[in-house]
């Protein structure tokens, strides 16, 4: 959104219009901003989000009213508000997706045309417009309707029964890996929709699926599942490819180190560090076959070396000794390392407290991203938008404001 | 319909897909013994062979294939001569050719470097996702299928399609550099949130949710199913209709959700002995139907015949010459669109088509494929 002194973002003139709530399509339109589209959130007073969804500790320093999780999805957007349950105040949103280039939602299917705000509504004013719904299921289908959050989508995708070794219970990752997946896979779409819409002159209406996204995410086991009629063998930290390969414990309180050996001469590398262990020298284990088959021996016998051991030394040991080691970091390990968190950056908000933003993980030679901005206080862009994209005058704001439009 | 040359490794394989998805041209180059991925397990019909790998299937559908000889001057000049028809090159670090000798044959190219330098573990376990995957007071977990990788490919793929506009627009190119560490490390942002302003506990949660006292995964007759009580008085008496056990219907202060959570083991056990003689199906459906938010823990098996997949037309039939028919996930980008990825290539199916594209007659064209160039 800030235009930068560099060089152009690659969506500098871009608008969206961003009826995204909690967090896949918030997130989604949050990239967006950052590759430098005006994000314009549309949010309503009455129904303020991302306040209440974090319960936020006594030892919290950030206003209360505006919570982390928000802070970090919602900045370099704007913010109008409007009062949806009004007719006005659906034409204005109506008027506002007509000046939009895309349009991000993520409500249940269907709701957003019970708004009279569905793709079909709008594409007549603007056949150019790029819609994207980020529903769980996706808008058709016998499960379009099902509530869908995070964990379920992790349940459902296969992923809780890929993740873990055989016979393990079904596992999660603590983070909301899958709206973070969905959003991606609706940013790309977004992105390709509008190289397209320059060929064609015309938008699209792009109803992904979460599900879906996180389903592809796994696509392979699913092929190999629809042939082979069975389940792939979970694997836990193994590889079919490597091996040893998997996480060890070290000394101190929940504390591992994760070790990956990519082939003989590492292996080799590996017999000569842990000399204190002779069994490793086991002609068995010299090739990646016999690696393989006898990875539960091989396994107890590199922990016996490691478990006494601080992480960090283990995978100082390992990794002068040129095999692949990172311990496991939690994340106050990596705020703490100057070598990590390239993409994290502190910005003032409100004064005096700093909180991590995170960016874009890569860097382009030529184009910009947009800098870190704070997060907008709800509805103080609602003018100058009204402004910029409909050519309001400050009195036609104001009626709309006294007629309660703009709550 | 921008042209795409696909030189990465794992980490990078997913982003071209997704470009294959929306119906680019994505050329796969590997060497004439086939790539890595072809040889990763499992295999389509358990057999290993290098036209048979899962991943390969998946990850490669949509794309051609091509195999220039790039130890050699004239397999690299052909690769050099499939650039400068090119948009983009996706490859790993470094790329197997110089970057002047890329921008010399095209100017205007993007490229995109993914440094998959790390294994996937080790990537995960430095990134501090690691730390948060897997069962308390068990060994920490990798995620399963390869889904860190797919996670970074999908960022490349954003980074990619920018790149792509931004070229569309002012006929200029640029360098990508991006790392799979860095982007599992800002997918943790949830955690940064903990460690820095909440304070909350972000560790390893099995399969309990942490939103409400009782939710996450309940052991049914044929395997898992998510469930969930939302913390409301008025959603405990609708969950006790449906539930019907007499001993948590007995106690009252079970209304209470911080009662529910200081019972928590209790209420989970009695309610698994309910669940565990019912199926994950029928128990989420009768969930969902209360509006109530449930998933089946489904494993790859189960998802073969997914109704809501089939619907949608996610999950198509497709016939493949040695394999026979399988069930075929078209992927989330082409599902938006009706579109089907072709099969993955075999090894250097596409040399004599792209020989052609590139201007070889017939005889040049024999006499490079009976030469070590490709």
């Amino acid at each position: 959104m800030i235009p930068s002194r560099k060089a152009p973002t690659p969506l500098a003139g871009i608008r969206v219009l961003d009826f995204g709530h909690i967090l896949a399509g918030p997130y989604c339109s949050r990239l967006l901003a950052d590759l430098g589209a005006d994000v314009v959130k549309v949010e309503s007073r009455s129904r303020a989000e991302g306040l209440g969804r974090t319960r936020l500790g006594p030892g919290y320093k950030g206003r209360r009213d505006r919570s982390p999780h928000m802070l970090m999805t919602n900045r370099n957007k704007r913010s109008v508000t409007l009062n949806l349950k009004t007719p006005s105040g659906v034409d204005v949103a109506s008027r506002l997706a007509a000046k939009a280039d895309v349009l991000v939602e993520n409500f249940s299917a269907g709701a957003m045309d019970r708004l009279g705000l569905g793709y079909d509504d709008l594409r007549a004013k603007n056949p150019r417009l790029i819609y994207l719904s980020l529903s769980g299921y996706g808008h058709d289908g016998p499960r379009r309707d099902w509530t869908s959050m995070n964990l379920n989508l992790q349940a459902y995708s296969g992923l809780m029964m890929a993740t873990g070794a055989e016979d393990d219970p079904p596992t999660t990752v603590t983070a909301s890996w899958n709206d973070y997946l969905g959003a991606l896979h609706g940013c790309v779409a977004v992105l390709n929709a509008l190289a397209e819409r320059t060929a064609t002159g015309l938008g699209a209406n792009l109803d992904l699926s979460q599900f879906e996204s996180s389903v592809a995410s796994l696509g392979a086991l699913l092929l190999a599942s629809s042939v082979n009629k069975s389940v792939p063998p979970r694997l836990g930290n193994r590889a079919r490819d490597v091996a040893p390969q998997g996480c060890y414990r070290c000394a101190g309180r929940d504390e591992w180190c994760a070790i990956s050996v990519r082939d003989d001469r590492q292996w080799q590398d590996l017999v000569s560090l842990l000399s204190e262990i002779p069994e490793l020298r086991d002609q068995r284990f010299a090739s990646l076959q016999g690696r393989l088959a006898y990875q539960d021996e091989i396994d107890a016998s590199i922990e016996r070396w490691t478990i006494d051991r601080p992480p960090a030394e283990v995978e100082a040991r390992f990794k002068a000794a040129g095999i692949p080691a990172e311990r496991m970091r939690r994340t106050q390990d990596i705020l703490d390392d100057p070598a990590s968190g390239r993409f994290f950056e502190a910005i003032e908000d409100p004064p005096g407290h700093r909180p991590l933003m995170t960016k874009l993980p890569f860097t382009f030679s030529r184009s910009s991203t947009a800098e870190v901005s704070r997060s907008p206080e709800i509805g103080q862009d609602t003018t100058a938008v009204l402004r910029d994209w409909l050519g309001l005058t400050a009195t036609e704001v104001q009626q709309l404001e006294s007629n309660g439009v703009l709550v | 319909m921008a042209r795409i040359v696909d030189l990465t490794g794992h980490a990078g394989a997913y982003c071209c897909r997704l470009l294959a998805e929306m119906g680019h041209d994505v050329i796969r180059v590997e060497p004439r013994r086939g790539d890595a991925l072809r040889r990763l397990g499992p295999f389509l019909g358990d057999k290993p062979d290098p036209e048979s790998g899962a991943y390969h299937h998946f990850l490669n559908a949509g794309k051609r294939s091509i195999t220039p000889n790039l130890a050699c001057t004239a397999g690299r000049k052909l690769l050099l001569e499939l650039v400068a028809t090119s948009d983009a090159i996706v490859g790993g670090q470094p790329l197997p050719l110089a970057q002047e000798d890329i921008l010399a044959a095209k100017e205007t190219l993007v490229i995109v470097r993914v440094d998959d330098s790390l294994p996937e573990l080790c990537a995960y376990a430095r990134s501090g996702l690691l730390a948060v995957t897997g069962h308390p007071d068990r060994q920490p977990v990798l995620l399963g299928g390869h889904a860190a990788y797919a996670a970074s490919g999908a960022f490349a793929a954003v980074a990619l399609t920018a790149a792509l506009l931004v070229q569309q627009t002012t006929g200029q190119g640029q360098v990508i550099d991006l790392s799979v560490q860095d982007c599992l490390e800002v997918l943790g942002e949830q955690g940064v949130i903990a460690a820095t302003e909440t304070g909350e506990q972000f560790e390893r949660r099995g399969f309990r949710g942490a939103a409400t006292a009782i939710s996450g995964a309940f052991r049914c007759a044929d395997g898992y199913a998510m469930l969930s009580v939302a913390p409301s008085q008025e959603n405990w008496g609708r969950f006790m209709d449906w539930v019907q056990d007499p001993v948590l219907a007995a106690d009252e202060s079970l209304a209470d959700e911080a009662e529910r959570r200081a019972k928590k083991d209790f209420v989970i056990d009695r309610l698994e002995r309910w669940t565990s003689s019912h199926g994950k199906e029928e128990l989420v459906l009768q969930s969902q139907a209360m509006h109530t938010p449930a998933a089946p823990i489904t494993t790859s098996l189960d998802l073969v015949e997914d109704p809501q997949l089939m619907a949608r037309g996610f999950l198509r039939k497709v016939e493949h010459p040695q394999l026979g028919s399988m069930m075929s996930p078209v992927g989330a980008l082409a599902s938006l669109r009706g579109f089907q990825p072709g099969l993955a290539p075999r090894i250097g199916q596409h040399n004599s088509d792209i020989l052609s594209e590139l201007g070889y007659s017939t005889p040049q064209q024999e006499s490079l494929l009976g030469s070590d160039a490709i």
